[in-house]
């Protein structure tokens, strides 16, 4: 009985989880992208702060700053998208903080 | 005066030398004279001739050399506009989005950390290297919205094993390989990331965040070691704004095979070979179903669910908190005996130097033989960058200095409290020495090593 009960529990825990995510799809219906995997309509822009301070606000959280020099432009595509991940970054905001890195990046 | 001219001159002149002539002049003139005065007219005729060709070809000569001088100009003007261009694209700066959204998409990456341990225990007579660790992540990107991510651990240490009734056994040294996570991330929309394989799970922060050079004392707080760090499944994830700039609600839901059981008896403990007896909660989990005789053994009977939901404020650079909240529950074992856990997570940066962070933690295992039994603990843990004092003296600037505090109850009759302290010297954003200090205490019949001294040289590349 009491087996059945936790099942309930962690059912409706996942269930709740994945509705979350996909009201968050509906509410913010304008962010869906395209099956050729580009966003077809740009995330809520990030105003009043520049890509510096979002790096400095986002990546302090966890660990010590990484001079934009110390990757390529393209290496940091796959690192923001491995940190976007990771650090549950959201879309405007590693968005502006590639940009940042990659006009600061080195060869 | 060309040639032609000459020649007609002299006809000319020879003409009117003839027609001037009197009659009787004219015909005193032989016959012979005469007709080398024809032959000398002849000649010229043909030279007259000659020239005459000589001057056509000339002239189409000319016209060919117009008609190249014409087409180089063309070639020199279009050259012009093309070194223009040239010029107008270089004064444009470059946007390298742009450029990489149109390039080749699949990009691989290396990163990850390395570390080397020393250390002296208390009660040994002297210390050592305990262990060296290199830990690699590859990223490889296939496209803007599908990245695979694999972390593995190398790791060389001693490879005793102290046994419940305190003696130690195999003193071999083992070199380890193991696959911390393995991951195909997938961003489904701005808000919503699929994640699938082997996660570390979201059980508050430490386990996405205990790199060497990440985390700021050598091992890891004391409770983590009730809650399973990795597990195989899927997970959704992400991050929605809320409010001003920087501000974010974030969350995480997996479903994973979850954590075994040694004998899936569901007792607490169990008896090894060596007659040791031990925990029976397998937290490394399991990869699957396997069958004997129709018993899936010591595995579950099913899945675990869990997730994370978390607040992220900003006030300002460097200035933040950040509260979670983190569970899982699930069988470990086919007779569906449950494990469940809750962490509290929270973290507050007050200025570029100063850091302070923790979790509680609390488990629940259900067992056949002693009733559910709750596990956990807690652990505080503070930093504080003496580069604040902005010293003359730039090794004081260098230096961060740090101290937890830990406790674990393991459920099962013992209790451990430590205090450690010490420093942190960062020769560079990714390369830093740490050295602390462990004071700990022990009650019960599972002790942990005694207190001891560490040195962890980290690196973050």
């Amino acid at each position: 009985m009491q087996h059945h009960k936790q099942l309930k529990y962690r059912g409706a825990l996942v269930a709740s989880l994945a509705l979350a995510a996909m009201l968050a799809s509906f509410i913010f219906p304008g962010s869906a992208q395209a099956g050729d995997g580009k966003t077809a309509t740009e995330p809520t822009v990030v105003q009043g702060i520049t890509g510096a301070e979002l790096y400095a606000v986002n990546c302090n959280r966890c660990h010590e700053e990484r001079f934009p020099k110390e990757f390529t432009a393209v290496q940091w595509t796959s690192l923001m998208l491995h940190m976007r991940v990771r650090a549950n970054l959201t879309a405007a905001e590693s968005k502006k903080i590639l940009k940042y890195l990659q006009s600061q990046s080195g060869n | 005066m060309n040639k032609f001219t000459k020649v007609f001159r002299t006809t000319g002149i020879a003409c009117a030398l003839l027609i001037s002539q009197s009659p009787h002049v004219m015909a005193q003139v032989s016959q012979d004279d005469f007709k080398k005065l024809a032959d000398q007219v002849a000649l010229l005729s043909q030279q007259v001739q000659t020239l005459q060709q000589k001057d056509a070809q000339d002239q189409q000569t000319i016209s060919k050399l117009k008609q190249q001088v014409g087409a180089t100009k063309e070639i020199a003007v279009d050259a012009q506009q093309k070194a223009t261009t040239a010029e107008e694209k270089l004064a444009t700066p470059v946007d390298l989005s742009e450029q990489l959204a149109s390039a080749a998409t699949h990009n691989f990456v290396l990163s990850g950390d390395a570390e080397v341990t020393f250390g002296r225990t208390a009660g040994f007579k002297s210390g050592g290297f305990q262990m060296a660790d290199f830990a690699p992540i590859f990223l490889y990107r296939a496209n803007e919205n599908i990245l695979f991510e694999a972390g593995f651990d190398f790791q060389l240490q001693n490879g005793s094993t102290q046994l419940l009734n305190g003696t130690t056994v195999n003193n071999a040294n083992t070199t380890g390989v193991n696959l911390s996570f393995a991951t195909i991330d997938y961003i489904v929309n701005n808000y919503v990331t699929l994640c699938a394989g082997e996660m570390l799970l979201p059980l508050g922060t430490y386990s996405e965040r205990s790199a060497g050079w990440i985390n700021q004392i050598p091992d890891q707080p004391l409770p983590v070691s009730m809650l399973p760090q990795a597990g195989i499944g899927a997970q959704l994830r992400g991050a929605i704004p809320v409010g001003k700039a920087g501000n974010e609600f974030t969350y995480a839901g997996y479903l994973a095979n979850g954590v075994s059981s040694v004998d899936g008896t569901g007792n607490s403990h169990y008896v090894d070979s060596t007659g040791a007896v031990l925990p029976n909660l397998d937290l490394g989990g399991n990869t699957g179903y396997s069958f004997s005789g129709n018993n899936n053994q010591n595995l579950n009977g099913s899945m675990s669910g869990g997730g994370r939901i978390a607040y992220f404020n900003s006030f300002k650079p460097h200035y933040d908190f950040e509260v979670g909240l983190s569970g899982q529950t699930g069988p470990y074992t086919s007779t569906h005996h449950y494990y469940s856990a809750a962490v509290v997570d929270a973290s507050i940066h007050l200025s570029p130097y100063f850091t302070l962070k923790g979790e509680y933690i609390n488990t629940w295992v259900q067992t056949t033989d002693i009733g559910t039994y709750q596990a956990g603990g807690f652990w505080l843990q503070g930093t504080y960058k003496l580069a604040s004092l902005n010293s003359d003296f730039s090794l004081l600037n260098n230096l961060e200095l740090v101290a937890r505090y830990d406790t674990v109850n393991d459920g099962l009759g013992t209790k451990t409290q430590r205090f450690t302290g010490g420093y942190i010297y960062h020769f560079s954003n990714t390369l830093m020495l740490e050295n602390d200090y462990e004071a700990l205490t022990n009650q019960g019949p599972n002790p942990l090593p005694n207190s001891a001294y560490i040195f962890q040289l980290s690196y973050g590349f």
